[in-house]
């Protein structure tokens, strides 16, 4: 108990005279100097920081965009068990991106070719150019169901809308087929009205 | 107050484990544990962690994350996109109404839109000729990443200023000089 | 007893706690020494630039209180030039309840990668902003399930590197002696193979952050890639039927916010757009 005793008299002679600088003008700097020296007795010294120039208040954090915590805080098996991979299929992966960006590419000479031709002359192509158009957007609106609305986060609205996509799909084709054999057809129709 | 941060400063001084260590040895002797453990088979222990992971917030995003020309464009190409799509699939489920409604053909609609004052027919072509020339740009942007091409940052931010400056020249020639 | 003259020569004592306690026998002259030294610095002193730090809050003992950002003040004149110092410099002397994760502080370990105004990075690697009229915002990495204050769980991303099986799988190794490579086939490897792993591609990346449950993210893409790019990899046809899905690769819709924000300027984006194009082509 004898050193504790010397120990805590020598510690507090030093926490007096620190505290006699802390009311000081030197206050501030006195603040600064524990940064350069981390030992032991200047512990002291950033207790009185707080006090001095060292504020802290609170403010709330922006809220997120999704409350999606609903699926993923739980983790499969322990932090050693790797993560399993959906049964392989290529017309899901390589074969779906390649398909797609054969036909966006694709898009670019139907498109310039509608632009300075005639759709009632061409109706091949004009069919061509719309079905093409419908099928692009059908895979873009598919992609972000994937990303935003996924059956396994979304168990109802998730398939409901990849069903309704699905039909729109279809009446879309079934409706630009109709313009496109009773009435002008879309080149002729966006020339006319850009035009009008 | 002076006193109080002496006590308080005398506390954390004297607590300081390396302080005890070194100038009282004796004291380590007396030192008593005062937390308590139990141990947990691996199945408690990791419905414990799974339960304390119900509790966990997730941390903000696209809230605080800097706006870079990079994700900004990108979910552009998707806005642009939806935005053109979607009036295309309205437009020919609507045309499937033709035969009930006489009205929904071309020449009613080409007629309403040529009594539309000119100013609100530019700034229609315009809401229609930027999202069409930003997606067909941007479009070729990503299919020159798909073939391997511009894969730096150099090159996202070159050809990425290269798509705006594209949309806003073509889309104002469109709306208001066809 | 304590003069502002004090020599400088004083202040170059080595000022870990460890070092001064170890020298206890004679603690009373390394008291009276160090005090005077630092007593002596406000004479040499630059003048105080007080920055403003707001810094994510989150404590799992109150796990009912919603996240915070509380504010910090620190005399940047008094502070090392990166962030991590001023995080450590408020963790030592202003906030010891402040929890965040760092080791290497060369930006070799990716322990200390988190949100530092608005961008994924290493806070070692990040040098603090020095206009004092705007405040530092730190945030953890985005869109993580947050085990304290800037702690984010790893978990899940560790098991999907995991998943891709990161180390060579070959099954005729050379007969005897080590499996040769030329200098091309070595070169492929180069930006790929010093990933740390930091995430900070994964959680700047917005697929990520809607479907990381499944989506692997651009840090585990890039190294699925670098063990499909290596020559001496025999697996690679196996490794890539296994992102034959709609969710593991495809997801990458090349957004590039992973090349923009990767603290070792390395190119995940890239790495994945050639495993997509190899996919597609072979």
């Amino acid at each position: 108990m004898d050193r504790r005793r010397e120990l805590s008299q020598r510690w507090s002679w030093i926490i007096i005279e620190a505290n006699h600088f802390y009311n000081s003008p030197l206050a501030s700097a006195f603040a600064q100097m524990q940064k350069q020296t981390a030992c032991d007795v200047f512990h002291v010294s950033s207790v009185s920081v707080n006090h001095i120039n060292l504020s802290s208040s609170l403010t709330p954090v922006p809220s997120t965009f999704f409350c999606d915590r609903l699926f993923a805080a739980i983790l499969k098996g322990t932090v050693n068990d790797a993560t399993s991979f959906p049964s392989p299929s290529k017309s899901h992966g390589s074969y779906h991106w390649a398909f797609e960006r054969v036909l966006s590419a694709a898009l670019v000479p139907v498109t310039v070719g509608a632009a300075v031709s005639t759709g009632s002359a061409y109706p091949i192509m004009d069919g061509i150019l719309a079905i093409s158009l419908i099928i692009h957007s059908h895979i873009g609106f598919d992609s972000c169901l994937v990303d935003y609305l996924h059956p396994r986060k979304f168990k109802l609205v998730g398939p409901l809308a990849q069903w309704l996509l699905k039909i729109a799909t279809g009446l879309s084709v079934w409706g630009v087929y109709e313009f496109n054999t009773n009435d002008i057809g879309l080149t002729e129709l966006v020339r006319r009205m850009w035009t009008a | 107050m002076a006193t109080s941060i002496v006590r308080q400063s005398l506390f954390r001084a004297v607590a300081k484990p390396s302080m005890l260590r070194a100038s009282a040895p004796g004291l380590m002797l007396a030192q008593r544990r005062f937390v308590q453990t139990e141990s947990m088979t691996p199945a408690e222990n990791i419905s414990y962690l799974n339960s304390q992971r119900q509790h966990r917030p997730n941390s903000p995003h696209a809230t605080i994350y800097q706006p870079q020309l990079t994700w900004y464009l990108s979910i552009l190409n998707r806005i642009t996109g939806v935005a053109l799509s979607g009036p295309l699939y309205v437009a020919a489920m609507a045309y499937l109404l033709h035969p009930v409604i006489p009205a929904i053909d071309s020449a009613h609609l080409i007629s309403i839109v040529q009594d539309l004052p000119t100013w609100l027919k530019g700034s229609i072509k315009l809401a229609l000729a930027v999202p069409f020339t930003f997606h067909s740009f941007n479009g070729l942007r990503h299919l020159g990443w798909d073939v391997g091409k511009a894969l730096t940052i150099k090159g996202v931010y070159t050809t990425g200023y290269a798509v705006l400056a594209a949309t806003a020249v073509s889309s104002i020639y469109l709306a208001f000089f066809v | 007893m304590f003069r502002p003259s004090a020599s400088s020569a004083l202040r170059s004592i080595p000022s870990s706690s460890r070092l001064v306690a170890s020298s206890a026998p004679s603690a009373s002259r390394a008291f009276h020494a160090t005090a005077s030294a630092s007593l002596a610095t406000p004479a040499e002193s630059k003048s105080a630039q007080v920055k403003e730090f707001k810094i994510y809050r989150w404590n799992p003992d109150t796990p009912s209180e919603k996240p915070k950002l509380q504010s910090y003040k620190v005399d940047l004149s008094q502070c090392g030039p990166m962030m991590l110092d001023a995080l450590i410099k408020i963790k030592n002397e202003l906030d010891p309840t402040l929890t965040f994760r760092r080791s290497c502080r060369e930006g070799i370990c990716g322990s200390c990668a988190m949100n530092i105004d608005g961008v994924n990075t290493l806070a070692c690697l990040c040098r603090i902003d020095k206009d004092t009229n705007k405040d530092s915002k730190v945030y953890p990495l985005p869109h993580m399930y947050i085990v304290k204050d800037l702690v984010p769980d790893l978990t899940h991303f560790y098991k999907q590197y995991k998943s891709i099986e990161p180390f060579l799988k070959n099954d005729n190794p050379p007969a005897q002696g080590e499996f040769l490579q030329t200098q091309e086939d070595r070169k492929k490897l180069d930006g790929m193979y010093e990933c740390i792993l930091c995430a900070c591609c994964s959680t700047s990346c917005p697929s990520y952050w809607w479907n990381q449950d499944q989506y692997l993210g651009p840090a585990v893409l890039m190294q699925a890639y670098r063990w499909m790019a290596d020559s001496r990899d025999s697996y690679g046809a196996e490794r890539k039927e296994k992102m034959q899905n709609t969710m593991s690769l495809y997801r990458c819709h090349t957004i590039f916010n992973c090349s923009r924000t990767c603290p070792k300027g390395l190119n995940p984006a890239m790495a994945i757009a050639k495993m997509k194009l190899e996919m597609a082509t072979e």
